[in-house]
């Protein structure tokens, strides 16, 4: 897999308002060494044969 | 609890002097400490003369009649404020109890305060910048914090505030400050205890319970919040076992497996130590030890992080645009990381979390129960960022959360217990995990410790 490219604070912005979330530059500067890091060991989880894994929902009711 | 219980069953002591005596605890300690948000004095005091007059009646509710305890301030409580540990929660008060709080109150207890806790539950830290950082009891040289996020009820019952406590626990919340603050704290499996009326921080992860002394009195709180709720659909209708009557201090033949790598093996040397001490007490009680690792635990931090950033985000998007200056800044910070998670990563994380049940399912088939540090560090300097565990040097948070947070990624009932003190004086935590619906065991099992060892006996000076 690729090395993730460095986050802009603008990509940032555009995927926050996709969400309804209106966040300055200054706020965003603020998580996006956190984002980075986030994304880059989510990327981890792509490296697991999961195809055919059925997600959880842990609900056990017996 | 239990031992109060039965003071005050045989009329030896009195509700209203036991109220009376912790309400001057509190008004002494506290102001160091920060563990109560709310003291509900002459509510308390009122509780404890009914429950007087109901004993002179003869009528007695339970074993837990007259005992005095108070919850960690996300706790729906009728007519008491229930903050969530925030300020956008300041003024809210409930028209009704959470389903255990009323349970409790069918027992026969008395509600004494609402505790603090990291803000809206989102941190294991359990600091708090609207209600003052709670402060470890045993931190005689600094100020050390207590954990979290049940912060102020891990500090509360190591200082003898209260005798008991609910926390809630989604990523290590009741264990946490249980290792740290030296007491006894049990997750249960998810849907053994009712979570209705309780404030979420992730559907899928939030599970509540005890925080005591002791398993015995961990047992007696589980016996009364136990069981299937109509109002909250993940609720089994498992029967609810008779947990007193499991312990008894007996682990012959009990297959007790010490999870080694990620766990035992990453942690700061004297943690490891008094661990793999608490393992070696057992086997000489008789259980049989073997040694186990879960090879797919290393994939917990980003997978969780992933489902409970999703959740909580859901749960706080309208106040994060309406009123974002409100929230402390980790808080606001973590919440909005959860914008940049999407619906995939998020279904991803759901598939790693059940191949790890299955692990821990599997590892469970053939052992009884699992044990591993309920923290792989001794409790931290307030502010303190890095740390060094036996793999390294670590992040203060991933490595509070390391050695916990698998189990509410799995579900399966786990317990932090004392099993140690640090040179410095500070309280080391074991944890033991068991299967699903199988409290009894794991409680079992760390009654049977405490019958051998002394740890959890021990007070902080400061108390």
């Amino acid at each position: 897999m690729l090395a993730r490219m460095e986050i802009s604070v603008e990509s940032l912005k555009r995927t926050a308002a996709l969400g309804g979330f209106a966040w300055t530059d200054a706020e965003l500067e603020a998580i996006r060494p956190a984002v980075q890091r986030l994304l880059e060991s989510l990327e981890q989880m792509e490296r697991l044969p999961l195809g055919s894994v059925e997600p959880t929902t842990q609900y056990r009711v017996l | 609890m239990a031992e109060l219980g039965r003071m005050v069953a045989t009329k030896q002591v009195s509700p209203v002097e036991v109220v009376r005596a912790l309400l001057d605890r509190i008004a002494a300690l506290d102001p160091t400490l920060r563990a109560f948000i709310t003291v509900c004095a002459d509510a308390a005091l009122e509780s404890a003369r009914a429950a007087e007059a109901e004993l002179m009646a003869g009528r007695v509710a339970g074993p837990l009649h007259g005992v005095p305890w108070a919850p960690k301030d996300l706790y729906s409580t009728k007519g008491v404020p229930t903050t969530g540990g925030s300020k956008i929660l300041a003024d809210s008060i409930p028209n009704d109890d959470s389903t255990v709080v009323a349970r409790l109150a069918r027992a026969g207890t008395i509600l004494l305060g609402k505790l603090n806790m990291h803000e809206f539950a989102y941190g294991p830290e359990g600091i708090n910048a609207h209600y003052g950082d709670t402060r470890n009891p045993w931190s005689a040289d600094a100020h050390r914090i207590a954990g979290g996020s049940s912060s102020g009820s891990g500090a509360a019952v190591a200082a003898g505030l209260v005798p008991g406590s609910l926390g809630s626990d989604t990523g290590g919340s009741i264990r946490i400050p249980a290792s740290l603050c030296g007491i006894t704290g049990l997750k249960p499996t998810y849907g053994r205890v009712s979570r209705a009326g309780v404030l979420p921080l992730a559907w899928s992860m939030d599970h509540v319970g005890p925080m005591t002394r002791s398993a015995r009195d961990c047992a007696l709180m589980l016996s009364a919040i136990a069981g299937y709720d109509p109002a909250d659909p993940t609720t089994s209708v498992l029967p609810v076992p008779d947990y007193g009557a499991a312990l008894t201090g007996d682990v012959k033949g009990l297959r007790v497996g010490l999870l080694r790598a990620h766990f035992t093996d990453a942690a700061a040397s004297e943690v490891r130590a008094a661990v793999e001490a608490a393992a070696k007490r057992l086997e000489q009680a008789g259980a049989v030890l073997d040694e186990v690792n879960l090879r797919l635990v290393t994939h917990v931090a980003t997978a969780s992080a992933a489902i409970v950033a999703s959740e909580a985000l859901a749960y706080h998007a309208a106040w994060l645009r309406a009123r974002p200056q409100d929230y402390q800044p980790d808080v606001r910070e973590r919440l909005r990381l959860g914008a940049f998670v999407n619906g995939a990563q998020y279904v991803r994380a759901q598939q790693i979390r059940a191949l790890v049940v299955r692990e821990v399912d599997e590892a469970l088939a053939r052992r009884d129960v699992l044990l591993a540090p309920a923290t792989p560090l001794a409790a931290p300097v307030l502010g303190e960022r890095e740390t060094t565990l036996g793999d390294g040097r670590s992040d203060v948070r991933a490595a509070l959360l390391r050695c916990t947070r698998p189990f509410n990624f799995s579900g399966h009932p786990a317990c932090a217990a004392p099993c140690g003190f640090t040179a410095g004086g500070l309280p080391i935590g074991l944890q033991v995990v068991g299967r699903p619906f199988d409290e009894a065991t794991v409680l079992r099992v760390v009654d049977a410790y405490q019958r051998i060892t002394d740890w959890h006996t021990r007070r902080p000076a400061a108390a």
